[in-house]
């Protein structure tokens, strides 16, 4: 099967200025060589700490960020160097849901009109071809048609989350890229957003690149897990395999981190030590090898660190330090 | 002062604290009652809005000003009836005996103030000692909440410290003098699993060593499992539920603790299987049922007088804690003839 996804060693660098003049001083590798394929149908799952660059990495796979180097292929098209009037027909098919519904609401504009958006930008339908299709979708993400001429104000933290997936879906696209999409809600209000993505999902095929910090929530949904630290990524694993049986020490200590709502686990509680480290000017070699001062760091410097498959659809970045 | 160490160090009964708005007056937390022992640290969990925040930060008269009210109900701390000292004996428990931290370490400490200022600051009001001194205990405090060249790091600004860091001094801030109650507010809520994991461990390592009780807020069950010895669950302004943490997570009795726990994705759970979820939202503060507070979301079959009466507190099973509501479940409950307290 072709991936309706393919990520080619993107690279995402941000100049970073200082002194007087504002001179590039050196550059924050916020993505920094990152392959990836999502299938048709499938969730892929993207996991790393805060500031490893995996909401970059969906933004410059939509091009809401112009990448400084790699490929974007979506659907058979290299979308990487696409003009505006070139992409316009492709972002049907791909969209967005972000974190904070909040934020990404207009609070000025009604709920027909924020799910009605995208058929004005793309020029389909008539007025009142859109009005009954906001109501479809209304319907469809568990909210009421006569909600539309409400503000998103008005609604609770999961209501506004399902008014931007209804958004995101008006278009009927067959990627959506979530970053963080239930962070921020209760668990209870969590689990009914997350039933309706894969809902969705079962439904009209989508498939889903779902960038979340929470491990747990991560695998629930997810077929494959990516792991990423500090730019790169260091293991890929169907999602099961990823937990019980991790290759990689950074994944390990990720897993070690998470709490348990079990008060008699008796999981290794070993503490990883220090910050997720800056990504301007990043290490040599391993990075995370470098942050647990592994003796055998050294040894990865000047390696070639592309993944490799351990076991088969089990991809591991194959340092000396962190998986030897 | 009567110190019978025995005795609980914090004793909350019938709790009531809220807001006077242009709306009216907006009960958050409607007679609430929990206690804890001393060096023991008490959970309180529950979603946004629950009133978990409001209880504790009525504790130390911290609600938000002029809005916000304790209407009523009893705070007794290591002897003392914290609802009628007077503002300055508070501003002495404040800081001193009791200790905060909140969840953004970046709103709650000074900008423009070094770290080590603001550490000493809360010496000097607490302590009559020398400058020296409160530098002195500032240095060791930040050595013993780990920030690495703690010399240095006391003439650095906030800004320039990472979120994990910066939770680190608002602890250092909080244990300073040495409190016999730390309350931690969503302490670990705006960081990384990882440096959760650091915090939380160091939170533990140094009520240990300095014999604190912890009030530890948070919404995430996990880490009231890992982290607690008692737990109360709240749900709209009410505790629900309230027992120790091995028996609350294997014996669940309210339809809420049961809703919340089964609602969590785990790591052995079937995967892209639908999660079980608690129908509908937590009612408007201005529209609560005067009855069982949940029933409106409740799955237990039951009439219309749930609403009517407020569920009184049980006893279930030794030390575990129940609201009876007089829905089918309650009266199964009721059954069982238990004590009511």
């Amino acid at each position: 099967m072709e991936p309706i996804l393919e990520i080619r060693d993107l690279k995402m660098h941000f100049p970073v200025k200082g002194g007087v003049f504002l001179r590039p001083v050196g550059s924050a590798k916020a993505v920094d060589g990152v392959s990836l394929k999502v299938y048709p149908g499938e969730t892929l799952g993207l996991v790393g700490e805060s500031g490893c660059g995996k909401s970059t990495l969906a933004k410059a796979t939509c091009r809401l960020l112009d990448p400084t180097a790699g490929q974007v292929i979506f659907d058979g098209h290299d979308i990487t160097k696409m003009g505006r009037r070139e992409l316009m027909p492709l972002r049907r098919e791909m969209q967005m849901i972000f974190q904070d519904p909040a934020e990404s609401l207009n609070p000025r504009h009604s709920v027909g009109q924020i799910v009605s958006e995208p058929f004005v930008i793309q020029k389909i339908g008539t007025r009142a071809e859109r009005d009954k299709k906001v109501a479809e979708l209304l319907e469809r993400v568990g909210l009421n048609e006569k909600m539309s001429t409400r503000f998103p104000f008005e609604f609770s933290g999961g209501q506004r989350q399902r008014i931007g997936i209804a958004r995101a879906l008006a278009l009927n696209p067959k990627l959506i890229l979530c970053d963080e999409p239930v962070s921020a809600l209760d668990v209870s209000v969590q689990s009914q957003v997350l039933n309706l993505m894969m809902d969705l999902q079962r439904d009209m095929g989508l498939a889903y690149l779902f960038i979340a910090h929470d491990l747990a929530v991560v695998r629930h949904v997810s077929d494959r897990v990516a792991i990423m630290y500090l730019g790169k990524i260091m293991e890929l694993a169907d999602a099961d395999a990823i937990y019980h049986h991790p290759h990689h020490a950074y994944t390990k200590a990720l897993i070690a981190a998470i709490p348990v709502a079990d008060p008699d686990s008796k999981r290794d509680r070993s503490l990883l030590e220090g910050d997720v480290p800056s990504p301007i000017d990043p290490p040599k070699g391993c990075a995370f090898g470098y942050r647990m001062k592994h003796p055998k760091w050294e040894q990865s410097v000047g390696m070639d660190l592309s993944l490799v498959e351990v076991e088969p659809g089990h991809w591991v970045q194959p340092c000396p330090c962190c998986t030897g | 002062m009567a110190k019978d160490t025995t005795e609980p160090l914090l004793v909350v009964r019938d709790l009531k604290a809220g807001f006077e708005t242009d709306a009216g007056l907006l009960v958050a937390v409607d007679d609430v009652d929990f206690s804890i022992e001393r060096g023991k640290t008490l959970g309180i969990v529950g979603e946004s809005g629950c009133g978990k925040s409001v209880s504790a930060l009525s504790l130390i008269r911290l609600l938000p000003q002029p809005m916000g009210k304790v209407l009523g109900g009893e705070i007794l701390f290591d002897g003392k009836d914290l609802r009628n000292i007077d503002d300055e004996g508070m501003h002495g428990v404040r800081g001193g005996e009791i200790g905060m931290i909140f969840q953004e370490p970046m709103t709650a400490l000074n900008p423009v103030h070094t770290i080590g200022r603001q550490l000493m600051e809360a010496v000097l009001i607490h302590q009559k000692v020398s400058k020296q001194e409160a530098l002195r205990q500032s240095v060791e405090m930040l050595d013993r909440v780990k920030i690495p060249a703690a010399e240095i790091r006391v003439g650095e600004y906030p800004h320039q410290l990472s979120g994990g860091m910066r939770q680190r001094v608002m602890i250092a801030m909080a244990l300073i003098n040495k409190p016999k109650l730390l309350i931690a507010d969503e302490p670990t809520t705006a960081l990384d699993v990882t440096v959760q994991a650091q915090i939380l461990a160091l939170i533990d390592e140094l009520q240990a060593e300095m014999e604190m009780a912890v009030i530890l807020i948070t919404h995430d069950l996990a880490v009231i499992a890992e982290n607690t010895d008692e737990v109360a669950v709240m749900y709209a302004g009410r505790i629900v539920e309230r027992a120790a943490v091995g028996e609350l997570f294997k014996n669940p009795l309210h339809p809420y603790t049961q809703g919340l726990l089964d609602s969590i994705p785990r790591m052995d759970s079937k995967r892209k299987q639908h999660l079980k979820t608690i129908e509908g939202m937590v009612p408007a503060l201005a529209e609560m049922p005067t009855g069982c507070r949940f029933a409106p979301r409740c799955s237990n079959p039951h009439g219309d007088e749930v609403l009517e009466e407020r569920p009184k507190m049980v006893e279930a099973e030794p030390g575990h804690w129940v609201e009876g509501c007089a829905c089918f479940w309650g009266r199964e409950l009721k059954n069982k003839s238990l004590n009511y307290g």
